[in-house]
């Protein structure tokens, strides 16, 4: 059974005077142990998808959805507190930017002591759970691969660098052994060595703890050497989704075939200074969304019937919605694939 | 073919004060030296904290050295340096006036530096943003009404207002996504063929260094440990900082192709 599912989100920002639908019709499943990246340029809506699932939604906005289940128990009908004892222990987001998440008034020591739960203290008295928080704190820092934890404990945010900082947001993400990890952009702008540290760290956690994690980037590199399966995002809808291995074997949407050529790294015959394949124009803002398939205006391909919003169809576990994909057997078209029931 | 940029042994030191009680904090850059021909593409890589951001704030004379000398097209280190060097910040869109508009953010950068009149600076501005790849009527627009892409492209447009010889840019890429990203480096690539520019940068990005740098200097605590041609150096290095830099991308590179074909 799948450990996070959401079906058919959509979420509205009331923006004064019209609404807009900055996610439709998202489908997202998590299974146990299983690592997905979630990829979409600023703008697609990944944050949005983050905050949906936490909960963390301000009054202007509002959500429609088929389902959202942790562990098939619907977090759209929970009460409040019901839900902020599942987000308390069992979900874990690390936010974006860890300079700016963590407390910039509170020294690291003491953030962390207060992120590990009340149950974790099995000593009686006042000063020996005193004692034994700190403990912990620094076996959780040993455990991100922070050695030297006396250096950076009676510190300051600001005084720690970026890639600390990240991994002190790890620490406190994992201080309540949850089962499902949230990395929002967690790699951003880090260079490659520290970069791979922080993606074994990970990787370390999927496969000892069974920890199933949620990685939302758009740093490809990271995502093609750790991820089992992804799920693109364009502009708050759906565009493709499946195994890894399959995505980049046979992109069958035109714009996970775009994200995968504009990275110079995996073009191996690429001749340096060559151009690099592009799609022209930007992500559009959330005034202005194209009605039917987001991507029209922007796709090379793009034809009239793709004012319609394309059914999403699957093949062998591999989702995609496309008028016109890639990389597809012609006379096979009608018979191998199947509408998904919506 | 002669150097139009030379750095010669250039030092600085920044200090910042400390608390209290505490010990103030140095950071000693140098001494760097390196030279640049005509048109050639320097990529500047290393750790966070390794002065690379102080040498780009040196070369274009945010600075002031201490010891040593740059010298452009072989003159001496003047005024006309503010012409022939420009730079663009690491947050492009922080290092705009959001109540001006850009067609006065450009033209203050005229009024500084040229001789020129209204009409004329309004005709540079306007045939500077076509250059780009925006439009005449962008003259009219403010900050916040543009989308990342477009920021960076004002970005570059008041960097090559002035007809600079050298471009400095620290981490252009690093906040745009992908799809915007290949835009600007296809951009810059034109811009430099059409123009003959040099272009010194900062990324991490070693898959966009090895794609559009000639050469490569790699810099730790301040002072540069190994430079030469982009693919001699990711090929051989010979420092263990570049050899694991160097690393850590061909691993997640190999992990990619390993996923795609097994």
């Amino acid at each position: 059974m799948a450990l996070l599912e959401i079906k058919n989100l959509t979420l509205f920002i009331d923006a004064g005077d019209e609404t807009v639908k900055a996610l439709e019709k998202v489908n997202l499943t998590l299974n146990e142990g299983e690592i997905r990246a979630l990829v979409g340029e600023s703008g697609s809506g990944k944050t949005l998808i983050v905050r949906a699932i936490l909960g963390a939604i301000p009054d202007n906005w509002s959500i429609k959805a088929d389902r959202i289940t942790y562990q098939g128990k619907s977090l759209l009908d929970m009460s409040g507190e019901q839900r902020r004892q599942i987000m308390r222990r069992e979900i874990a987001v690390v936010f974006q930017e860890p300079a700016s998440a963590l407390d910039p008034s509170v020294k690291i020591k003491e953030q962390i002591k207060e992120s590990i739960p009340d149950e974790f203290i099995t000593k009686a008295w006042p000063w020996k759970q005193n004692k034994q928080r700190e403990e912990l704190t620094v076996n959780l820092l040993h455990r991100v691969g922070i050695k030297n934890h006396k250096r950076y404990m009676e510190c300051y945010p600001h005084e720690i660098p970026t890639d600390i900082s990240q991994k002190i947001m790890i620490a406190m993400a994992l201080a309540s052994e949850p089962k499902i990890l949230i990395a929002d952009d967690s790699t951003r702008g880090m260079e490659s060595a520290t970069k791979t540290q922080i993606l074994r760290l990970l990787l370390k956690f999927n496969e000892t703890k069974k920890l199933a994690i949620l990685f939302v980037s758009h740093d490809l590199l990271a995502i093609t050497s750790m991820a089992h399966s992804m799920t693109v995002l364009y502009c708050g809808q759906t565009v493709e989704s499946g195994k890894v291995k399959s995505l980049l074997k046979r992109p069958l949407h035109p714009y996970t075939k775009a994200l995968l050529d504009s990275a110079p790294s995996f073009q191996v015959s690429l001749p340096p200074k060559s151009k690099l394949v592009t799609l022209e124009g930007t992500i559009p803002t959330l005034q202005h969304l194209p009605t039917g398939c987001r991507l029209g205006p922007r796709c090379p391909n793009a034809r009239k019937e793709c004012v319609m919003v394309p059914v999403p169809r699957n093949i062998q576990d591999h989702l995609y919605s496309c008028h016109f994909p890639l990389h597809l057997p012609k006379n096979t078209k009608h018979k191998v694939y199947k509408e998904v029931k919506l | 073919m002669s150097a139009i940029l030379d750095v010669k042994n250039i030092e600085y030191t920044y200090i910042q004060k400390g608390k209290l009680f505490a010990k103030d904090q140095t950071f000693h850059l140098g001494p760097v030296s390196f030279s640049m021909q005509a048109g050639e593409t320097i990529a500047i890589v290393g750790n966070n904290g390794s002065g690379k951001s102080l040498l780009a704030k040196a070369l274009a004379g945010a600075l002031n050295i201490e010891k040593g000398e740059i010298l452009i097209a072989n003159k001496e280190d003047g005024r006309e340096r503010h012409n022939t060097i420009r730079m663009i910040l690491q947050h492009s869109a922080d290092a705009f006036n959001p109540a001006l508009s850009i067609g006065s953010i450009l033209s203050q950068t005229l009024r500084l530096n040229t001789d020129l009149n209204e009409n004329q600076r309004r005709e540079k501005i306007e045939e500077t943003l076509v250059n780009v790849g925006l439009l005449r009527e962008h003259f009219h627009f403010y900050r916040h009404m543009l989308s990342d892409g477009q920021q960076q492209r004002v970005a570059l447009a008041r960097a090559l207002i002035l007809d600079p010889e050298i471009i400095v840019a620290d981490e252009p890429f690093a906040a745009l996504d992908p799809s915007v990203r290949s835009q600007t480096v296809n951009l810059i690539l034109k811009l430099q063929d059409e123009l003959g520019l040099g272009f010194v940068f900062i990324s991490h990005n070693i898959g966009i260094v090895r794609h559009i740098s000639d050469r490569v200097l790699v810099m730790d605590k301040g002072v540069i440990i190994e430079q030469g041609k982009t693919h001699d150096v990711f090929t051989h290095p010979r420092t263990i900082l570049t050899q694991k830099l160097v690393q850590a991308h061909t691993n997640l590179v190999e992990k990619h192709f390993v996923q795609k074909y097994a």
